[in-house]
């Protein structure tokens, strides 16, 4: 049973990575109709910031620093791409267009970093174990569960009951009208495709003690978030929360049960809720019928 | 194919975003170049070599460690091979038999090489296997470890200067039988490579007496977290545990093997891949006290290691790995075969193979077995921290 109890555990620091990452391309997908290919190279080039900035396990400041570094290049990156998008109106061209944005990021990256697997340590105050339900966890852990939870908290509040969010909210839903009533969409649009880019570029930085960073990494990332959104739903801040979770308790609890089936059960789960529910899980209000 | 099944019940736009995903992932693996070099000087005539090695795609660094071993045996030759000024030709291999087969069929069709060395993916390797028996030109395999290269499909063009899965890891079943009270969990990834190792340990181990305590196979490349694995083995209450994983896999096992408590507690034993060269460095402290079976380590004492190791460093910049050693040796059996052959043909260079004799090589003395396969000693290695720096210290001979 604490096996179990600590798989649960597992899943919702891996919940709460997924959910940072895939936020931004649930949103720009819903928002803008945009498909953007290069949400995983971003995310990647927050793992590197951390890498040239706390491979070595640096004190808590720094590691704050690298968070802080990697936003801000997720942002640029992320207003980048959505001026680079903002002329293709067509998914097939926006996917080639995004993929091929991806590929030279991803070479860059392996240019500046080499092609070996870097490890990233974790802050030296939180990089021991702690004894739960009698099982080894790292603390490291137990403090990304924390910050998932703070994220979901301050992302429902902006989103659900902000002024702000109320007009990304509108935007999604009706974006002509929105336009009418005299307010630049393409301002909201913009700042919500950098947001999102910055919040993946930053868990980038976060799920590097866990998962490190190498080249083909973003891949697996923008599939895992691909799933995520397609399970919850496009454009719902609330549906990738439940995406997430529940892809992260698939990985870590489905896996600890059903060993055999690991690489095929987070499909099995995205397949299963395609046949129940086809817009995902909680869709936006909005988008439900396009989705 | 769960993928494609699951893909083509998706609504359209999300059907256009993840087919497109999938092919990215297909994407990232292809890309080739090639590189001409020519070597100095002419006599006795000029052979042209071609090196199939990965250059892009997750095996890239084993490929730059592969061609810096066969080009410093070429540089202390003066850029000869048994006499014969060599050009080089190289070709990207790339992440599997999807680009590497076309690639090491071009070199010789197309740059008409002589014959070709490298190789890193067993499945490239394999399906290659045909194409050099039928057009009857050398391979020298300097990495793919598939046991069939040398066995039920083994070719008299095909030669290996590197290892075989089921003999590198059954090497370590009696040491671990011996040193190990209690029962022992097997875990590695699911794929042939993993498969053939852990068989190999397997039957070695039961054979000196060892127990298992059970066995796992995990997804291959896609693993990251290791968390119910990790938990599975706690709950078997093994006393040891062994298992193979190379590159990221490697990097990711061994620190959550630590991160889980289980580092310390339960020794870990593997085939060497799991820290050799860059991925011991990412491991850094979790690793400390990991054994593992291997043919080579750079802390080896013998006077020719401790040349190779020097001249590697000052020319690369880095120790050397295994995999710098394979080919290093790929470079040395060609050398000591175009000295003796009559031609530089297929079956010239072949016959030649045949009586290289014995190789003074640094990973020690070793020679072709009667199906070219590498007769060789292996070593029992633990890793240690030595100024700052991990090693894999050499604390015995396997038999």
């Amino acid at each position: 049973m604490a096996t179990y109890l600590v798989s649960v555990l597992n899943g919702l620091a891996m919940g709460s990575l997924l959910f940072a990452i895939a936020l931004g391309l649930s949103l720009v997908f819903g928002m803008m109709d945009v498909l953007n290919l290069a949400h995983g190279a971003v995310y990647l080039v927050g793992a590197y910031v951390a890498v040239a900035l706390v491979a070595d396990g640096g004190s808590l400041a720094v590691f704050v620093l690298a968070v802080l570094a990697a936003a801000a290049a997720g942002a640029v990156l992320g207003g980048g791409l959505a001026a680079l998008t903002r002329a293709v109106p067509h998914h097939l061209d926006q996917a080639l267009l995004t993929l091929g944005v991806a590929l030279v990021v991803a070479e860059l990256l392996s240019l500046a970093f080499g092609n070996e697997v870097h490890s990233i340590a974790a802050p030296a105050a939180v990089a021991g174990s702690v004894t739960v339900a009698g099982e080894t966890y790292p603390v490291y852990r137990l403090l990304v569960i924390g910050f998932g939870t703070v994220l979901a908290v301050a992302v429902y509040v902006l989103v659900e009951r902000s002024q702000l969010g109320s007009l990304i909210r509108a935007t999604v839903a009706d974006r002509p009208m929105v336009s009418a009533l005299g307010i630049n969409t393409g301002r909201v649009l913009v700042g919500v495709f950098g947001a999102g880019a910055a919040l993946a570029a930053v868990a980038g930085v976060l799920a590097g003690p866990i998962l490190g960073a190498q080249p083909g990494l973003d891949e697996r990332v923008l599939l895992l978030a691909l799933v995520v959104v397609v399970i919850g739903g496009l454009g719902s801040v609330r549906g990738a929360l439940l995406g997430a979770l529940v892809i992260g308790q698939v990985q870590a609890v489905g896996t600890a049960l059903l060993p055999e089936y690991a690489s095929f059960l987070v499909f099995a789960a995205m397949a299963l809720v395609l046949l129940l529910r086809p817009a995902g899980l909680l869709p936006a209000a909005g988008t439900a019928v396009r989705a | 194919m769960g993928v494609l099944s699951a893909i083509s019940r998706l609504p359209r736009p999300t059907q256009a975003a993840t087919v497109l995903a999938v092919v990215a992932l297909a994407l990232a693996g292809c890309g080739g170049s090639s590189l001409d070099q020519s070597g100095g000087g002419q006599s006795g005539g000029e052979i042209k070599i071609g090196l199939l090695l990965p250059q892009s795609g997750v095996y890239a660094p084993l490929g730059q460690e592969m061609r810096a071993g066969f080009q410093l045996y070429l540089d202390q030759q003066g850029g000869k091979l048994g006499g014969r000024a060599v050009k080089v030709v190289t070709a990207d291999e790339g992440g599997g038999p999807q680009t590497g087969v076309p690639a090491g069929q071009k070199l010789v069709t197309q740059d008409q090489v002589n014959a070709v060395v490298g190789v890193v993916n067993s499945a490239t390797a394999l399906g290659l296997r045909d194409f050099f028996d039928e057009s009857k030109k050398l391979l020298v395999v300097a990495n793919a470890g598939a046991d069939a290269i040398t066995g039920a499909r083994k070719s008299d063009y095909i030669w290996r200067t590197s290892f075989s899965n089921g003999i590198v890891a059954a090497t370590l079943g009696p040491a671990v039988a011996k040193e190990v009270k209690g029962k022992v969990y097997l875990i590695a990834p699911d794929y042939a490579a993993g498969r053939e190792m852990a068989a190999g340990f397997r039957k070695s181990f039961e054979a000196a007496g060892g127990e298992v305590a059970g066995e796992k196979f995990t997804p291959f490349g896609t693993t990251q977290d290791f968390q119910p694995y990790l938990s599975a083995i706690r709950g078997s209450g093994a006393k040891a545990v062994w298992t193979f994983y190379s590159g990221a896999e490697a990097v990711s096992f061994v620190k959550q093997y630590k991160e889980f408590g289980l580092a310390g507690k339960t020794p870990l034993y593997a085939p060497g891949f799991l820290t050799e060269g860059g991925v011991l460095a990412a491991q850094g402290q979790a690793a400390i006290k990991v054994k593992t079976s291997l043919h080579y380590s750079t802390e080896l004492d013998n006077p020719k290691n401790k040349e190779f190791v020097a001249a590697y460093r000052a020319k690369v910049g880095k120790p050397p790995t295994v995999f710098s050693v394979q080919a290093y040796d790929a470079a040395a059996v060609l050398d000591k075969a175009l000295a003796k052959a009559s031609g530089t043909g297929g079956p010239e260079l072949v016959k030649a193979l045949g009586g290289v004799g014995t190789i003074d090589s640094p990973r020690g003395q070793w020679s072709f077995s009667a199906d070219h396969n590498v007769r060789q000693q292996y070593y029992l290695r633990e890793v240690k921290s030595s100024g700052g720096t991990f090693v894999n210290a050499i604390v015995g001979e396997l038999g």
